[in-house]
């Protein structure tokens, strides 16, 4: 019964704790324009919190580079179970533009396990929020 | 260049040895050797009151790295531009000019050439930290990008 | 590995206290600090800093090098993706570079066009930094009202681009997509609605207790020859009363045409950063109207072929935060030989870690901030306090709060976690 509990609040409100995996910022200010009041993913009791232990949902945006792929992991160790990541833009799917450069991953699937990815360079706050509650079971 | 400025610069080109070598309206290269470019930099610091360094650019130019420091003054583009051989030693200009410091750190970290002089000469700027030691420099002709994702195991998954 | 890091750290701290790694005990780190890397290893002495060593690979990609390989054309595309915020005049700079080695002229019609967007990002990169501030500064209102009216811009922006953020919109000698018919009125408009917004958070930021304390005669100890030594560009160098800025030493584009007022504060702290980004959007706005009612007709793009001749060239844009430079060298082939890019963050890097010092801690989000740097920028750092031998990390967020609490602590708990 608990369990039941637990599992429709996490639906109901994701915590979303958000990195920056060298990316080039155009992904992260769609996200955040997504708390604005234009769109608002707050009524969805979405929140952005500051510590990955306090997370349900990691969200990766960027290319991954050399630099960045242990400071990920490391993040992605922290936030608790049950987890979900959620992969931004093409860059975190597979390198986007910059696949091929000497210093970028191929995805960030290579570093971490993703559950989705919401594609495009930058994809709309709207993607970003229909991907979010996608996930979530919230939308079909 | 200007004719005012380039009367002015071209004393002190003289001094020094440089060449003046003029690319269109507006944006000249003044070539000058090691032993001379940072007499000639103050000159145009002190002197000419150039005192705005855009940045340093590194050129791999075969069997030696150029560095271009580009300059910029009102409409006057004027890069100073001295050679080094490959994985040799520079003169640093950051007690001439400080802002010089980080562009320093870019050019080693991207071909190799150390700064004799500069603070932070041995930190790397943007190269990772397991970045492997026996390879060459990445913007070097010579380096290869695959080469360089294997070596930093960019390109199989890493599953630990 | 450890006693090169002692090392490292016994210089840094510049001999004020003796200590050695065995003594620092972590202090609550949220990451495991003491192996992972940072952005800023700031060194405190108590409450003051006294040092910052910066470390920025975390964005490095390697696009110079690629740059090498991929046709000129191609690269456009890819330079535009250095920088989220500032994409249109990454491609710009380039591409004046590139046209430089050619015997082709820009239309005029094209060269309005590309003014225009150009300062309609400026607009929203002031309008995303000021919302931002009111960020970091616990003003939460302030950062939910600008964002909203920066969705404005956007809109205007998808309008005539088809994209919000990387609008692609540029190409050699010209641009790709004309401005949609009938817009002109439209325009007019909204560019009035914004400025009187500007002028609105303006004298938000004169009268408001939260921003006033936060940001009055923080970092005012530099003056203009510090600036001009550390050679800092756009907002940082005019902030302090030098009249430094591309459009006006340097024009390109259409900027010779256009008339366009230099906007210059002399107080040096960081709140002249906020009055001279927001006056900078009425001046942006003010262009883009007469740019829009005075736009040339002809063609927008001049076809050139795909190898450039060999030559080398260098130009500078001015992009929201600064000065931008790009240098290419053609050896007369379909890819380059060289491409260099210089982005105005690092070239203000230098001055914001001056500014850094002699701070209070609580300062350090709103001064880094100040700068405008990339967000990524500001996702961790580390800290170490010689005089109680404490060392730990923090996330930005953490940091935020922490200024937070110190400056009202009477607010805990209703900002915004």
């Amino acid at each position: 019964m608990l369990d039941q509990v637990a599992k429709w609040a996490r639906k109901r409100s994701p915590w979303i704790f958000h990195i920056n995996a060298s990316s080039c910022n155009g992904c992260d200010i769609e996200l955040v324009a997504s708390l604005t009041p234009r769109y608002d993913i707050e009524r969805f009791g979405a929140v952005l919190v500051p510590s990955p232990r306090h997370a349900d949902v990691l969200m990766v945006t960027g290319t991954v580079n050399a630099q960045t792929r242990g400071p990920l992991k490391r993040v992605y160790e922290q936030v608790p179970e049950p987890k979900h990541v959620i992969a931004i833009g093409a860059c975190a799917a597979t390198g986007g533009v910059f696949k091929g450069c000497y210093n970028v991953g191929q995805g960030i699937q290579d570093v971490i396990p993703v559950d989705m990815f919401i594609p495009g360079c930058p994809p709309r706050p709207e993607a970003i929020m229909y991907g979010v509650l996608k996930l979530l079971g919230e939308v079909d | 260049m200007s004719e005012i400025l380039l009367e002015r610069v071209g004393k002190f080109a003289a001094e020094a040895k440089a060449k003046i070598v003029p690319l269109r309206k507006g944006e000249t290269v003044i070539e000058v050797d090691q032993a001379n470019v940072r007499n000639f930099i103050s000159h145009l610091v002190q002197d000419l009151s150039v005192r705005h360094l855009t940045t340093i650019t590194g050129l791999d130019l075969g069997e030696n790295i150029g560095i271009m420091y580009n300059f910029s003054q009102e409409r006057e583009t004027i890069h100073v531009r001295t050679t080094v051989p490959k994985a040799s030693t520079a003169v640093s200009i950051v007690d001439i000019i400080p802002g010089a410091i980080l562009y320093e750190m870019e050019v080693h970290d991207m071909f190799g050439t150390s700064f004799e002089g500069n603070p932070w000469n041995d930190r790397k700027l943007l190269l990772p930290d397991n970045w492997p030691s026996d390879l060459p420099p990445p913007l070097l002709k010579s380096s290869k990008p695959a080469e360089i994702r294997r070596r930093l195991n960019l390109e199989a998954p890493t599953k630990e | 590995m450890s006693t090169d890091r002692d090392k490292r750290l016994r210089e840094e701290s510049a001999g004020l206290m003796e200590y050695s790694a065995e003594n620092l005990v972590p202090f609550g780190p949220i990451h495991p600090s003491l192996k992972e890397p940072e952005y800023f290893k700031i060194i405190l002495e108590g409450e003051r800093i006294v040092n910052v060593i910066p470390r920025i690979g975390y964005v490095h990609r390697g696009l110079e090098k690629a740059a090498e390989t991929r046709p000129w054309v191609q690269n456009m595309y890819m330079f535009e993706r250095t920088c989220g915020i500032c994409s249109f005049v990454h491609s710009l700079c380039y591409g004046q570079a590139v046209e430089g080695l050619t015997i082709f002229q820009v239309p005029k019609r094209a060269e309005y066009i590309r003014l225009i967007i150009c300062e309609m990002e400026r607009i929203h990169s002031h309008l995303l930094w000021v919302g931002l501030m009111g960020h970091w500064t616990g003003f939460e209102t302030l950062f939910m009202w600008v964002w909203q009216d920066r969705e404005v811009v956007l809109d205007l922006v998808e309008a005539i681009s088809g994209n919000r953020i990387h609008k692609s919109m540029n190409a050699f000698c010209g641009v790709r997509r004309d401005m949609p018919e009938g817009m002109e009125k439209h325009i007019v408009e909204l560019m009035k609605f914004l400025t009187d917004r500007a002028r609105y958070y303006r004298q938000i930021i004169d009268t408001e207790e939260t921003i006033l304390e936060r940001t009055q005669k923080v970092g005012a100890h530099i003056n203009q020859d510090t600036v001009e030594k550390l050679c800092a560009v756009g907002p940082m160098a005019r902030y302090v009363g030098l009249r430094h800025d591309v459009r006006l030493n340097n024009p390109y584009a259409a900027y010779g045409e256009v008339p366009f007022e230099i906007v210059t504060r002399k107080e040096g702290d960081v709140q002249a950063l906020l009055r001279l980004r927001l006056d900078e959007i009425i001046v942006s706005a003010n262009m883009i109207s007469y740019a829009v009612e005075n736009l040339p007709d002809g063609p927008i793009k001049v076809k050139i072929p795909p190898v450039i001749p060999a030559g080398e060239h260098s130009s500078c844009c001015e992009a929201p935060r600064g000065e931008i430079f790009y240098y290419v060298k053609s050896t007369g082939g379909r890819t380059p030989d060289r491409v260099k890019s210089r982005q105005p963050t690092l070239a203000n890097l230098p001055l914001a870690l001056e500014i850094l010092k002699g701070q209070t801690l609580a300062d350090v989000p709103v001064v880094l901030t100040a700068i405008d740097p990339c967000f990524g920028c500001m996702d961790r750092m580390s800290f170490l306090d010689t005089e109680e031998n404490k060392q730990w990390s923090w996330s930005g967020e953490q940091l935020r709060q922490y200024g937070i609490n110190y400056y009202f602590p009477d607010k805990k708990g209703k900002g915004k976690a």
